[in-house]
């Protein structure tokens, strides 16, 4: 079986799935600048947020830190910062950290160069001239190893927990056989499942570690008069067929597979070697594939039963379904299909390997359908304090 | 067409990946076992006789307790299964 894929090598050693010049703006109010310039350079991609600023430290810290992530994810070949000038994030420092990563880093400055026209009109210039020197360079074969993969699930039903999330688990388990990486997160749906999550973990610490994941969301669930374990199994999923939280969050942590957990790590926190990883990640999209994008994941597999739509900008995601119906109904959106798993004509396993195959072939260049209709052009960084 | 799935070699419940009638009579690992009540896409059938205060067992791990005897055959839901999890104190 095949097990490398063509990716493209950055300074670091470290290898992209894609070769995008990344625009990046350190604060939402340079959005707008951003966005004229991807819209007047190709392969550019501009990655918005409405954060870097009216926060308190502990989050603009976490915000800085995640903008530096995603930048040195190996995806982008260069990058092009854009800021205002008064913002509470440090813009140099952010430049700074990126170019540790060895890639091209500019800086355009919104209140320096007199005005967003100007800055549309410089960054357009910059730009310009990275995607030229980006598009010189080629794909080499890699080993499977140079991958970090990411999971979520979205808009799950019954075939999530029975089909979707198994093969990614399968998938999962593999990849790091073949010694490579893996992120699992969403804290909501671990919750009911950590003792078991835990007891998988290869110290005490790291278990503890997991637990204390989940405590932090139901005491912060509690901090604003809410019970996030009554409401984490819905009268929905009940319907469905599912009796306990714990069943839920088992067919959720599925996804992870089966093999030790080496850590946890941070929220964009890159992963300290190879493995399974648990970051604490929201359910939310925007916040969560943000997080693991950061973390250096170049790709992300996403079950969904009822047919979630969205990418990310920087980081392809495959999105896999078992229900036959929304494979049919939803072809536009949807990637992979597993409904065979529920029909009996394939098992876990052989669809483990097929999604492995279809991996690698995103990995190299093969594009998924949130790529195609440009489905991925939200994203937020995660924040746990007020807004100011 | 398949009617049930058994996710882990240790669980004692199935799940039914097609609407079963009553009566029905399914296979799983060689037993054949006859399905006592209606089951909906989605919902749980006991594979095993379950004593009342034991485990359910399903992904190889306990998804909560036993409200009541189980019979091989039944319909397994929140009618009959307490929930076991505790959070973190």
């Amino acid at each position: 079986m095949v097990t490398s894929f063509f990716g493209f090598e950055r300074p670091n050693g470290e290898i992209g799935v894609r070769n995008y010049v990344a625009v990046l703006p350190t604060v939402g109010c340079a959005n707008e600048v951003v966005l004229e310039i991807t819209r007047h350079v190709s392969g550019t991609v501009g990655l918005t947020h409405r954060q870097g600023c009216l926060k308190l430290p502990p989050d603009l810290e976490q915000v800085s830190e995640t903008i530096i992530g995603l930048g040195k994810n190996p995806n982008i070949a260069t990058v092009l910062l854009v800021s205002l000038g008064c913002e509470s994030v440090f813009p140099d420092k952010i430049a700074d950290e990126i170019a540790k990563s060895g890639k091209p880093v500019d800086l355009v400055e919104i209140q320096k160069i007199g005005g967003s026209t100007n800055a549309c009109a410089k960054g357009i210039e910059i730009a310009s001239e990275m995607v030229l020197e980006a598009s010189q360079i080629r794909r080499k074969e890699y080993d499977a190893s140079e991958l970090m993969l990411s999971t979520k699930c979205g808009a799950s039903d019954a075939t999530s927990g029975l089909a979707s999330n198994l093969a990614v688990g399968a998938v999962a388990d593999k990849l790091i056989e073949d010694g490579g990486t893996f992120i699992l997160g969403e804290v909501c749906d671990i919750m009911g499942s950590e003792d078991v999550l835990a007891s998988r973990a290869v110290t005490p610490e790291v278990g503890n570690g997991i637990i204390a994941m989940v405590k932090d969301l139901i005491v912060r669930a509690q901090a604003v008069g809410m019970d996030a374990v009554g409401g984490q199994l819905t009268e929905g999923n009940k319907r469905g067929g599912l009796t306990t939280v714990k069943e839920k969050a088992l067919g959720a942590i599925a996804k992870g597979g089966s093999t030790p957990v080496k850590g946890t790590i941070g929220y964009a926190e890159k992963p300290p070697g190879k493995g399974l990883y648990v970051m604490p990640t929201p359910g939310r999209g925007y916040e969560n594939l943000t997080g693991v994008a950061a973390a250096g994941s170049q790709l992300m597999l996403f079950t969904t039963g009822l047919g979630a739509p969205e990418g990310h900008p920087i980081m392809p995601v495959i999105k896999l379904t078992g229900n036959i119906n929304t494979w049919e109904n939803l072809r536009s959106h949807m990637d992979f299909n597993v409904s065979g798993i529920i029909e009996g004509t394939e098992t876990v396993e052989q669809a483990g390997e097929r999604l492995y195959e279809e991996m690698l072939n995103v990995a190299s260049g093969k594009l998924t359908k949130a790529e195609i209709l440009k489905y991925n052009e939200g994203m937020e960084i995660l924040t746990y304090g007020p807004t100011i | 067409m398949k009617q049930v799935i058994l996710v882990n070699s240790k669980d004692n419940v199935v799940t039914a990946v097609s609407e079963i009638l009553e009566n029905t009579t399914i296979s799983v690992n060689s037993q054949i076992i006859t399905v006592k009540q209606s089951i909906s896409f989605g919902h749980k059938i006991a594979i095993d006789d379950i004593k009342k205060g034991e485990d359910i067992i399903k992904y190889g791990e306990s998804i909560g307790m036993a409200k009541e005897d189980i019979a091989q055959g039944k319909w397994v839901h929140t009618h009959n299964v307490e929930e076991t999890y505790r959070p973190p104190e």
